[in-house]
């Protein structure tokens, strides 16, 4: 049962997230990419994670998806406008794919031969945060003071140069 | 598991949730009703005694209505939109505890769908994803007033979100558990000696942030901004019509549904009576399953309270500009939110966990 809805759902993410690239429509790929979290969000749920899989969707379908969607939906492109001729357009997507691929690769066939497999176990939300709070405190807090000063950044970035004045009505 | 187990889990869905259901055609009356009320007028009172079968003749009027695409609509996602609505606001009643247990067949059966670890996460995650039948309905519409509409709507859910988190933080700090069950199982008996044992007690003014950014969550007045009439004609249905129409309706009532649930849940103690504890309610009664049904009703009656303050205000309050209603958001909720956290926090540490 346990198996069938993991191969069922796995296939499932892979589906929708090669749809996320081969859909015509940008709102269509946005649509695959909510589905294919979701579906990655069910396979943390299949593998006892549960606390991690609500934060996937919560985070990433519930509110980063909104907007990536909320911009396409706001610049209604319909047809993407080529920026370069074809076939340069075709040489950098192979090179760059290719590339992406060979680093994965390598990556993933050096680091597979020394992963020791671990039973998976349920992590429950009080073994995270006692993990978070002790072992991870300082790479945790550091993280926070850097999305802080991300957020700073940004709005420093995107503020309107001098104060409109107020309208009243 | 074996087959009891299954059928258990299947009936126990089915009655949970056609139980939710019937908050639809209620709050259909009950909203009209209340309307007319304050609006001094009588209100449908045509079908049935006091037109109590409105609701009944709405239903069917949504059903065998015509049920037209517009031209150069997006036909796949137009279709889908109500249904992407409909089905986190039924998805989310799963975690929800309305009663203890009770006895049957000889066994324990706790009357919640499904308990999880972390029900009240569950709630607030799946019920995010409501905002994409909202999204895509008002893209797949071709109509400007929709688009407006529903970005309108993505971005005060989103907003919104925020101190709706925060405000649960709170109550997950003084709780301990994220566990919906745990909660209210926590929440039997007296507080200081002369109050009933429920979270409003230990959270008032997570309460609050919570109470005012439910409102917002569920596009209700006086945040109803996705579908002013005034200037958007529909908001995101402009274009939907007779049971499409009706889905996004029902699932809005749902979601307020959720939301006065989870409000009885974390705030007001669930299904315990204020004061009394379940154990000297048993002894009066003498059944589990007595018990349960007082349980289930005390339920009913925290939510109705909940849903009626919602139709109440609704009719009651003027809607706000778009501008004022980001800055309630990021201006007065989320400092809020975040001082009852800073505030929770120092008060736990100087009574030594305990609020």
């Amino acid at each position: 049962m346990k198996e069938a809805a993991f191969a069922f759902f796995s296939l499932f993410t892979l589906l929708t997230a090669a749809g996320v690239v081969l859909s015509r429509g940008v709102v269509y790929s946005a649509f695959n990419l909510v589905l294919s979290l979701f579906g990655l969000a069910i396979l943390y749920l299949l593998w006892g994670a549960s606390f991690i899989s609500m934060i996937q969707i919560l985070i990433y379908a519930g509110a980063i998806v909104v907007l990536f969607v909320f911009v396409v939906m706001l610049l209604n492109l319909e047809k993407p406008q080529d920026i370069a001729p074809p076939w340069i357009r075709g040489i950098l997507t192979g090179v760059s794919v290719w590339g992406l691929c060979f680093i994965l690769l390598r990556v993933f066939s050096r680091s597979f031969g020394e992963m020791p497999s671990v039973e998976p176990q349920k992590a429950s939300v009080r073994m995270i945060s006692q993990l978070l709070f002790s072992q991870y405190l300082w790479p945790f807090e550091i993280l926070t003071v850097f999305l802080l000063a991300l957020i700073v950044g940004i709005y420093m970035l995107a503020r309107p140069e001098r104060e409109t004045p107020h309208e009243s009505p | 598991m074996e087959a009891f187990d299954y059928i258990l889990s299947i009936s126990k869905v089915v009655l949970i949730l056609v139980g939710v259901i019937q908050v639809v055609p209620i709050m259909i009356y009950v909203e009209r009703k209340v309307a007319a009320l304050i609006q001094d007028r009588p209100g449908p009172n045509r079908v049935g005694p006091l037109g109590l079968f409105q609701p009944i003749a709405d239903a069917v009027k949504f059903l065998f209505k015509e049920d037209p695409i517009p031209l150069n609509t997006n036909r796949f996602l137009y279709t889908l939109a109500p249904f992407l609505s409909l089905l986190p606001a039924c998805l989310v009643i799963a975690a929800l505890p309305i009663a203890d247990k009770a006895i049957l067949f000889g066994r324990e059966i706790y009357i919640q769908i499904t308990d999880l670890d972390v029900s009240l996460i569950y709630i607030l995650a799946i019920g995010s994803l409501g905002v994409y039948g909202i999204l895509f309905g008002g893209w797949a519409s071709n109509n400007k007033y929709s688009l407006i509409g529903s970005l309108r709507s993505a971005s005060q859910m989103v907003s919104y979100e925020l101190p709706l988190g925060l405000a649960v933080v709170g109550t997950v700090m003084v709780y301990g558990t994220f566990s919906l069950r745990e909660m209210v199982l926590q929440q039997e008996g007296t507080f200081l000696g002369f109050l009933p044992n429920w979270g409003i007690f230990y959270q008032p003014l997570g309460f609050l942030v919570f109470l005012v950014a439910s409102f917002a969550e569920t596009n209700r007045l006086p945040f109803d901004l996705p579908e002013t009439e005034a200037e958007l004609v529909a908001g995101f249905h402009t274009e939907y019509g007779s049971m499409k129409f009706a889905t996004f309706f029902m699932a809005e009532y749902m979601n307020l549904a959720t939301m006065a649930g989870l409000m009885t849940v974390m705030y007001f103690g669930g299904w315990h009576l204020p004061w009394v504890k379940d154990s000297q309610l048993l002894e009066w009664l003498g059944s589990q399953n007595l018990l349960c049904i007082v349980q289930i009703i005390t339920y009913i009656v925290k939510v109705a309270f909940f849903l009626f303050l919602y139709v109440l205000i609704r009719w009651t309050l003027p809607r706000f500009r778009f501008d004022q209603l980001m800055e309630l958001s990021w201006g007065s909720l989320i400092p809020l939110g975040l001082i009852n956290i800073l505030l929770s926090a120092v008060i736990m540490y100087f009574t030594g966990g305990k609020v």
